[in-house]
């Protein structure tokens, strides 16, 4: 691409293409300024210097030779004087413009005087003029010609003026890219199924208009999602009646093979119920207010109750001291992640820490099969079921993992899994 | 004669009510049904019932209100078993706190139900008669600690939650009801054991241990459990009860 020598940032972009191009103006209408003064005082030049050398030269040239001397000091200019004499040894005239000067002074005096022009060696403008006088004195012409020296103060005035640009063109580059970060922010932050701050709608028309559209965007996609939950939750829900009446039916049954097989199913309908509901439910799981909580106490109970039904669960490290938590939320989440290892890895290891930022971590881990690393994702997703190992024949409802994720980031936290060395799965929770 | 346990079944749902009544009939108990509140309260003032299962979403007064209402009159000292849709933490506090002794989640298998049951009876029936109502379930203040009975856990001196076992709780409730009493491994077991699984006799000493270090009741001055040789424990701490105020 051309643009690589671009800087990465819109704001930078902006701010050199303006600055650039303001810079550039400023210094053509100075150039232009310049050439301006040069060329009018060049003019100004040609127009007087011809008349005025020649009144000094006749001047000069009618006074007796002793009163010559006394007349220099007035016949002086700025760019130019007198001298009585021969002047500097010189070499031909070569700029064009001197000899130009010399052409017209040459015709205005005229050929009595014999004029001719001589450059100095070693100074590049300046030059000598030599007449001769009628009484045969020889009479210099000692040009050194100046631009009109520049105002002292205008620099002041440039670099006043580049500030300003530079101040002019920041705040521009502000506004303009300030409203996009803004709305990056929000989309970043946007959370669709709780209720996420709205973006201002103020600002210029642009901007407030992004932001109504961004707001609209969020508030379509919220709804969606509440009534995807809300037929997801009243299914759920309303299945929990019959499922409990055939289930009462099924026990009332005598006992047999097809009774047995009845009672199974309505076991695995029941969870999938369950799931489908808790899932509709933590989708608003920001509503927990946190509570302190002794971690360590947390995770060793959490632990006993699934020991003291038989259930292979151990803590293999823990933190002490108490952390601020959704406990009921936190609760869910680890439950899940240890009902899994326990149904896929046949035992549940936790361990608890605190990584360098401070995290609380807590890791659930297990022996089974792992998960093959490009589904690592996908099984966070609700209903994502494995296609190798975990079916529906082993059970559940494949909402487990959806809801533990859900409710990790409602916790403002994030849930990871991981392959671990000598197999087996890791899930591990970060609270900030 | 022995005592047949009694249990009403007030629910809406037809097949339902006769179903879990069919159920504990068939599983020894007598269990009769109620439409709703109504033919609950006519029901309750000319037979006496041991436990009522209550479902909480009902046309009419909710299990919740009428909870409320059973707690608040004559009939308070019957326990309650909450039938409610929804599994939720914040649900079962709710129930709890409107003064019901246990909840069974639709769709809940009848096996389930019955143990719950069961284990209420024999939990309100142990318990001292001071003790037996629970109008809005208490705070159990002893040394430096509070338990939250409702939410189940611990609350030490700054508010911070220690959470318990299920085990745990059982027990410590066991000994916060039973204060300066030495009570034998056999009682604690039946007293604690919510469900039919079987634990051994060590296990009530492996619960009080861990129970111990929750307490941070360490081992040379046992100021809340104190081992009493050959015959149990007792816990001889004074508990107070207080309001639900924290």
């Amino acid at each position: 691409m051309s643009t690589r020598w671009l800087p990465r940032s819109m704001a930078s972009r902006l701010y050199l293409i303006m600055l650039a191009g303001l810079m550039l103006a400023q210094g053509l209408s100075l150039a232009l300024l310049l050439y301006e003064r040069t060329a009018s005082a060049t003019t100004m030049m040609y127009n007087t210097v011809e008349h005025d050398v020649g009144t000094s030269v006749a001047v000069l040239d009618r006074l007796p030779a002793q009163e010559r001397p006394r007349w220099l000091a007035r016949l002086q200019r700025d760019n130019y004087d007198y001298v009585l004499g021969a002047g500097q040894p010189g070499t031909p005239l070569l700029a064009k413009r001197s000899r130009e000067v010399v052409r017209r002074i040459a015709k205005e005096v005229g050929p009595d005087y014999h004029v001719r022009g001589e450059a100095i060696p070693g100074d590049a403008h300046r030059y000598q003029v030599h007449f001769t006088l009628h009484d045969g004195s020889p009479l210099t012409l000692d040009v050194t010609p100046q631009i009109m020296p520049i105002a002292k103060w205008l620099p002041f005035v440039l670099a006043l003026e580049v500030l300003l640009l530079l101040l002019c063109t920041w705040l521009a580059v502000r506004l303009a890219t300030r409203p996009l970060t803004r709305l990056a922010n929000a989309v970043e932050t946007m959370e669709p199924t709780a209720d996420g701050p709205r973006m201002s709608e103020e600002g210029p028309v642009e901007v407030a208009q992004a932001a109504v559209a961004f707001n609209t965007m969020q508030e379509r996609i919220r709804r969606h999602l509440k009534e995807r939950l809300h037929i997801l939750a009243s299914i759920s829900h309303d299945l929990q009646t019959p499922i409990t009446r055939m289930r009462l039916r099924a026990e009332a049954l005598d006992e047999s093979e097809s009774r047995q097989k009845i009672l199974g199913d309505l076991h695995a309908m029941e969870h999938l119920v369950r799931e489908g509901v808790a899932y509709a439910r933590t989708a608003h799981g920001g509503a927990e207010t946190p509570v302190r909580m002794e971690v360590g106490a947390f995770l060793e109970s959490l632990v006993f109750d699934y020991q003291d039904i038989g259930k292979p669960a151990s803590l293999v490290t823990t933190i002490h001291g108490a952390a601020l938590v959704r406990q009921q939320a936190l609760r869910r989440v680890l439950g899940n992640l240890i009902d899994n290892a326990i149904k896929y890895g046949g035992a549940a290891e936790v361990s608890a820490w605190r990584d360098e930022q401070g995290a609380l971590c807590i890791a659930v881990s297990d022996r089974g099969p792992g998960i093959p690393a490009e589904e690592l994702e996908q099984v966070l997703q609700p209903f994502y079921r494995l296609e190798a190992s975990r079916n529906r024949d082993t059970g559940g409802a494949g909402l487990g993992l959806a809801i533990a994720a859900q409710l990790a980031r409602a916790m403002g936290g994030h849930l990871t899994l991981a392959n671990r060395d000598g197999g087996g799965l890791i899930a591990t929770l970060a609270l900030p | 004669m022995q005592h047949t346990d009694h249990i009403l079944v007030v629910d809406d749902d037809r097949e339902i009510r006769t179903g879990v009544v069919d159920y504990l009939r068939k599983n020894g108990l007598r269990a009769d049904a109620a439409v709703d509140g109504r033919d609950m309260l006519a029901q309750l003032d000319t037979s006496a019932f041991d436990l009522i299962v209550l479902d909480i979403m009902m046309p009419g007064d909710d299990g919740l209100v009428l909870c409320r209402t059973l707690r608040g009159g004559k009939h308070r000292a019957i326990p309650i078993v909450l039938l409610t849709a929804r599994d939720d933490e914040t649900d079962r506090i709710i129930g709890l706190e409107m003064g019901a002794d246990d909840y069974v989640v639709k769709p809940f298998s009848p096996r389930e139900l019955l143990a719950r049951i069961k284990a209420v009876i024999r939990r309100t029936r142990m318990l001292p008669p001071n003790l037996r109502i629970t109008e809005s379930t208490p705070m159990l203040a002893f040394g430096r600690w509070r338990l939250d009975t409702t939410a189940r856990h611990l609350l030490d001196e700054n508010d911070t939650i220690v959470p318990l076992s299920g085990a745990e709780f059982r027990l410590l409730r066991v000994f916060l009801d039973h204060p300066q009493r030495v009570l034998s491994r056999d009682q604690l077991l039946n007293l604690t054991q919510g469900r039919d699984a079987e634990l051994f006799d060590r296990s009530i000493d492996l619960l009080v241990s861990r129970l111990r270090t929750r307490l941070e009741d360490t081992a040379k001055d046992q100021s809340y459990i104190k081992t009493v040789r050959s015959e149990g424990y007792v816990f001889s701490m004074s508990v107070s009860v207080h309001g639900n105020d924290a």
